[in-house]
């Protein structure tokens, strides 16, 4: 069956590697969110991006500082 | 137009590719080479004298249509990016694995995907090693390889790989300066009109739909995601009517004007080299032509790399034959890889390692 779309947050970094540390560090901290590829409308690049609810944005960038990474951009899209 | 944004749309992208494969095919490029970029850089790095296999000299249009309908496309589009920076020399390194590790199995991803198509079941045993390569290449990705960001960098960088393969299509058409096959694989082809319109139409789909070899199974193996996978399927049915529509589909191994070989260990390694070392550059051989195309320098990087790479591999005697009929004595002679590409192979697959657990990650903050 279809998963239906919903806006979600989407968090685009500027290597892979950095996408995996996120991966890494959010299951370390049961944080929010699932690894995607880069939605298509948001890049040409074939990278990988984090998606999570709308309302986690706080949290996650709270990880990040704490663990060091950096995101190139934060998006709200349909997932 | 967002190509990506179903599977239905991703399989149709992967539909017109493969018709654009099954036309060319039929038009006059080699029998299950169609659309290789392997073969067809090979051929281009011989036309420029860079090697001197008679037989494989051609400055295929294909691989000008490819670089210019992504860089036309992603101009159009507002997507064309011109950036550079992240470790070309190694990028330039992984070009050349990736092209030995071709020349070892005799054809790249796609290839080995069209040649799956014609029940070539050399090329299915193929599949197994470069699953095995890109899932080494996923696993040392979660270890936290990394060459590092690119930059934004000058417009024109992005422009000049673009440029020259124009620049080469010119010096093919309106001078004797290049070299051209009078026999083998590099003397049959497509007309040029319709070999350069193919790679057009083919590198402004795979810009849209991000095709990539390497990368529909990283994404497989990383998240279950099948999305970049759908493009290849759609691919791959294509070729399949055609072949079995044409009689050119036939199961089995050894069989005679495939360009293909039976030596099953070193069709797993030399994929298990390509698909190693495409997850740690970013993409297969195509997806770093289109890569290149859309303004990337580090992709260009690696195409110069494939390039150095094919005139390393004919130059030094690492590419296999492939198996044929003798024409005097009418006996099937099989294809093999010469000990020095079996020892260059294994190497490649060492450098891979190398640079997959030495390149790491540095915190952002």
């Amino acid at each position: 069956m279809m998963r239906k779309k919903e806006l979600k947050l989407v968090l685009t970094f500027h290597t892979t590697a950095d996408a995996m540390a996120m991966e890494k560090a959010c299951k370390e901290q049961n944080a929010p969110g699932r690894l995607i590829p880069v939605p298509r409308a948001i890049s040409a690049g074939c990278g990988l991006a984090w998606c999570a609810g709308l309302d986690t944005r706080h949290i996650l960038k709270q990880l990040m500082d704490r663990v060091g990474i950096e995101e190139q951009d934060m998006h709200e899209c349909m997932i | 137009m967002n190509l990506a944004d179903s599977k239905k749309k991703l399989a149709l992208a992967g539909l017109g590719c493969g018709l654009v494969a099954a036309c060319l095919a039929f038009f006059g490029n080699p029998a299950n080479m169609a659309f290789c970029i392997a073969c067809f850089v090979r051929d281009m790095a011989g036309s420029l004298g860079m090697h001197q296999a008679a037989a494989v000299q051609y400055a295929r249009p294909e691989i000008v249509g490819l670089v210019c309908g992504s860089f036309i496309i992603a101009a159009a589009t507002k997507e064309y990016r011109s950036v550079a920076g992240s470790s070309p020399l190694i990028r330039f390194v992984l070009g050349m694995v990736i092209m030995i590790g071709s020349l070892v199995f005799l054809g790249c991803p796609l290839r080995m995907v069209i040649r799956m198509s014609a029940g070539d079941l050399n090329a299915w045993v193929a599949l197994i090693g470069f699953i095995l390569g890109v899932s080494t290449g996923a696993f040392a990705l979660k270890k936290g390889f990394s060459l590092g960001r690119s930059h934004e960098t000058n417009a024109a960088s992005g422009v000049v790989l673009p440029a020259v393969m124009v620049g080469i299509l010119l010096l093919a058409v309106c001078t004797t300066l290049l070299k051209f096959s009078e026999s083998g694989p590099g003397s049959m082809h497509a007309p040029v009109l319709l070999s350069l319109g193919g790679g057009l139409i083919f590198g402004a789909l795979a810009q849209k739909s991000r095709m990539c070899f390497a990368g529909s199974i990283r994404d497989v193996v990383l998240m279950k995601n099948f999305d970049l996978l759908t493009v290849i399927i759609g691919l791959f049915a294509v070729m399949l009517v055609y072949n079995v529509s044409q009689g050119k589909f036939v199961l089995g191994f050894d069989t005679p004007g495939v360009i293909a070989h039976s030596e099953f260990l070193w069709n797993i390694l030399g994929m298990y080299a390509v698909g190693f070392a495409a997850v740690l550059a970013g993409g297969c051989p195509l997806r770093q032509l289109i890569l290149a195309g859309q303004g990337s320098s580090d992709a260009a990087v690696t195409v110069l790399g494939l390039f150095f790479g094919a005139a390393l591999c004919h130059n030094l005697g690492l590419a296999a034959s492939g198996t044929a009929l003798n024409t005097e004595t009418k006996e099937l002679v099989a294809g093999a890889v010469p000990m020095n590409g079996k020892v260059a192979c294994v190497i490649c697959i060492a450098v891979c390692f190398i640079i997959a657990f030495t390149n790491k990650r540095k915190a952002g903050k």
